[in-house]
């Protein structure tokens, strides 16, 4: 059904069937036109020829010599064409016809006891005669019959020429919806990540879809080159900064072998492996950000179970959880819930929602995940009853880097709700903070499954 | 074992190879692509450790050429993109395992060791055995010395995966992959906890203790 309805829309269909309807209307008239000329041409002949008959009669010296006249004519003519009747001044009728009138209009009697009624159309006329009346009729059973010559003349020119354009139109409708998807197809793999696509432009495509198609390419082309700049960038970056760190790394481990067992030594050589793990921490959630923001992870998605990812993230975190005096508590159905996205990313932005929690709030605070649907919306939220954000503050905290004043002193980077944010954007869910009245509740509305 | 490490920078690349040496491995050091490639194509080694960033011919170029090569020694690719994304380039390309800088060098010696010894196939075993400790796989039934052990689902594939690798160190991160699934550290102590939680089990009421921890490295069932 849709498809149909696609294809009646489209552009060319609807210049076929309008260009149809004009061709069409337009053959009518002229063959309205002609009918109506021939038809009155016609007319007009039936009408002398009767005017010649009418003569005829009038040339007869009296009305005993039109009787006979009358009687001799009608024996010899076919009362389908021609109808003759004198009703003599002695009321005789005389003839192979009679006229008479009801309700329903004329009617023509046959005077010959075999036919009862003439059937067809004809036109008369009545005319006074040596105190009798006369009356001859002519059939209109050519000019019917040129009704039934024009009507044939319409179909046999103008169906074909229909059925021709409008499956003409209908082809031309397939064809351009075909190439106008292709070109849908290459947009919709360009928006998910895949900038090596391309709309590949066919000989028999339009010049518009071409040059649209072309402009597209080179759109592609642009950002691919962004892309990989960018790709490189941050590859340089990692490369020159991971090295010294790596560096670091291995000479606080060989220190740590060093120092043996003096507490104070041991205790500074785990604060700086510590530090070293910190910066790394800051620096990988960057570079995931950078990635996460262009889109480029999307050709990695797969179908992920959501209660899944959520139970074992909250399995990593009940035990720190109950050691910080918090209370970690999930709330997902039985039934898997699936969708369409990166496990590992998801897995990601609900481990940085619920350390925030657990960063962000007083021991005894009660921090709940839970996942439902909200219509064919799966919904999964992160609450907790601990002091809240400001609601002025609910669209700062998830820019990147963003810190409240009293979290400074608290541990973090100010990375996590912005990968939240990029990750949901990536699966094309929507974040809201919420006050959880009290506390903070952040909500995850994701697409609808399959809509 | 005889190792290769590709590896461009000099400090990094002969520490890894120290600490190495110091476990009882050959290992040659090289610090450029080319050479690598050489090296690793001449044959013989157990294991190649290559940096993915390298001069000239980056590790990934490296990596793809052994494999078409048919080169089939296992290869710890180490890179200073530590995202999924870049994983999972790297192990398409070829790679069997993975490890981001910085890396503790406990992580790395794990994994090189792990490669090593990796099972060809996974054994059709229904039972896991350590000293007198027996898994059923079927059953799915644990018991030490004949009694009996209740273990939760995450406790039976944690020791499951440890029995596995009987002798083998698993480091946090490793355990993290394999047995959680989950291709980041969400920074928890998940896997102290659950150790502990299977030591408890497992071990405390039993004279040997056979769930060793490495110090520095991870956890190891005693062979």
């Amino acid at each position: 059904m849709i498809r149909l309805r696609q294809i009646w829309r489209s552009m060319p269909l609807r210049l076929a069937i309008l260009l149809v309807a004009l061709f069409a209307m337009a053959s009518l008239l002229s063959l309205a036109a002609s009918y109506a000329v021939t038809q009155a041409s016609f007319e007009e002949s039936i009408r002398a020829d009767l005017q010649q008959d009418l003569a005829g009669f009038r040339a007869a010296p009296s009305a005993r010599a039109v009787a006979q006249l009358v009687e001799a004519e009608s024996r010899a003519a076919d009362p389908g064409r021609l109808i003759l009747s004198y009703i003599a001044p002695d009321g005789r009728i005389y003839g192979n016809g009679a006229i008479a009138q009801d309700e329903g209009g004329f009617h023509i009697f046959s005077l010959n006891p075999e036919r009862a009624e003439f059937e067809g159309e004809y036109l008369s006329l009545t005319n006074a005669l040596y105190g009798g009346v006369i009356t001859i009729a002519r059939s209109r059973a050519e000019i019917v019959a040129l009704r039934g010559v024009f009507v044939n003349i319409l179909l046999i020119s103008l169906l074909p020429t229909v059925l021709i354009a409008l499956s003409g139109g209908l082809i031309l409708a397939r064809r351009s919806k075909r190439h106008v998807e292709l070109v849908e197809r290459a947009l919709d793999k360009m928006t998910s990540g895949d900038l090596g696509a391309r709309v590949r432009t066919g000989p028999r495509w339009s010049d518009d879809l071409v040059r649209i198609g072309g402009k597209l390419n080179q759109m592609a082309v642009a950002q691919e080159a962004q892309m990989g700049a960018l790709r490189d960038v941050t590859s340089d970056i990692a490369h020159d900064l991971r090295t010294p760190l790596q560096r670091v790394a291995l000479y606080v481990q060989d220190l740590q072998d060093r120092v043996g067992d003096d507490p104070e030594s041991a205790a500074l050589t785990a604060k700086m492996q510590g530090e070293v793990e910190g910066m790394s921490h800051v620096f990988n959630a960057l570079l995931q950000l950078a990635r996460v923001e262009a889109g480029s992870p999307k050709a990695r998605f797969e179908t992920v179970d959501l209660c899944d990812v959520c139970r074992t993230l909250a399995e990593m975190f009940e035990d720190s959880a109950t050691t910080s005096g918090h209370v970690l508590s999930l709330d997902v159905p039985a039934a898997p819930l699936c969708l369409h996205g990166d496990r590992a990313l998801l897995g990601q932005l609900l481990s940085n929602l619920i350390e925030n929690a657990l960063r962000h709030t007083p021991a005894g605070t009660q921090i709940t995940v839970s996942l439902d649907m909200q219509g064919p919306a799966p919904v999964l939220q992160v609450s907790d009853n601990g002091p809240g954000i400001p609601a002025e503050e609910h669209s700062k905290v998830l820019q990147r880097l963003y810190r409240l004043d009293r979290s400074r002193q608290t541990p973090g980077h100010g990375l996590g709700l912005s990968l939240v944010q990029a990750v949901a954007g990536l699966h094309g869910a929507e974040v809201t903070l919420q006050d959880n009245a009290p506390g903070l509740r952040v909500t995850l509305r994701f697409p609808a499954a399959d809509g | 074992m005889k190792l290769l490490v590709v590896e461009d920078d000099a400090t990094t690349g002969s520490y890894i190879a120290r600490g190495l040496r110091e476990e009882g491995h050959v290992v040659d050091l090289v610090t450029e692509g080319k050479g690598g490639l050489v090296a690793a194509t001449s044959g013989g080694y157990d294991v190649i450790v290559l940096d993915r960033m390298l001069p000239e011919i980056d590790g990934l170029t490296v990596l793809k050429t052994l494999r078409g090569a048919g080169t089939l020694t296992p290869v710890l690719l180490l890179t200073a993109l530590g995202d999924v994304e870049d994983r999972i380039e790297g192990l398409q390309a070829g790679a069997d395992d993975y490890l981001a800088k910085p890396f503790a060098f406990g992580e790395l010696s794990a994994r090189v060791a792990a490669l090593a010894r990796r099972p060809q196939a996974l054994e059709a075993e229904t039972v896991l055995r350590a000293a007198d400790l027996e898994m059923n796989l079927i059953t799915r039934q644990v018991a030490r010395g004949g009694v009996v052990i209740d273990l939760l689902p995450r406790e039976f594939a944690l020791l499951e995966h440890l029995l596995r690798r009987k002798g083998r160190v698993q480091t946090r991160t490793m355990l993290l992959e394999n047995v959680w699934d989950i291709g980041f550290d969400p920074g928890t102590n998940v896997v102290e906890t659950h150790v502990s939680r299977l030591r408890a089990k497992v071990d405390k009421p039993f004279s040997r203790e056979l769930i060793e921890t490495v110090r520095g490295a991870g956890y190891r069932i005693v062979a």
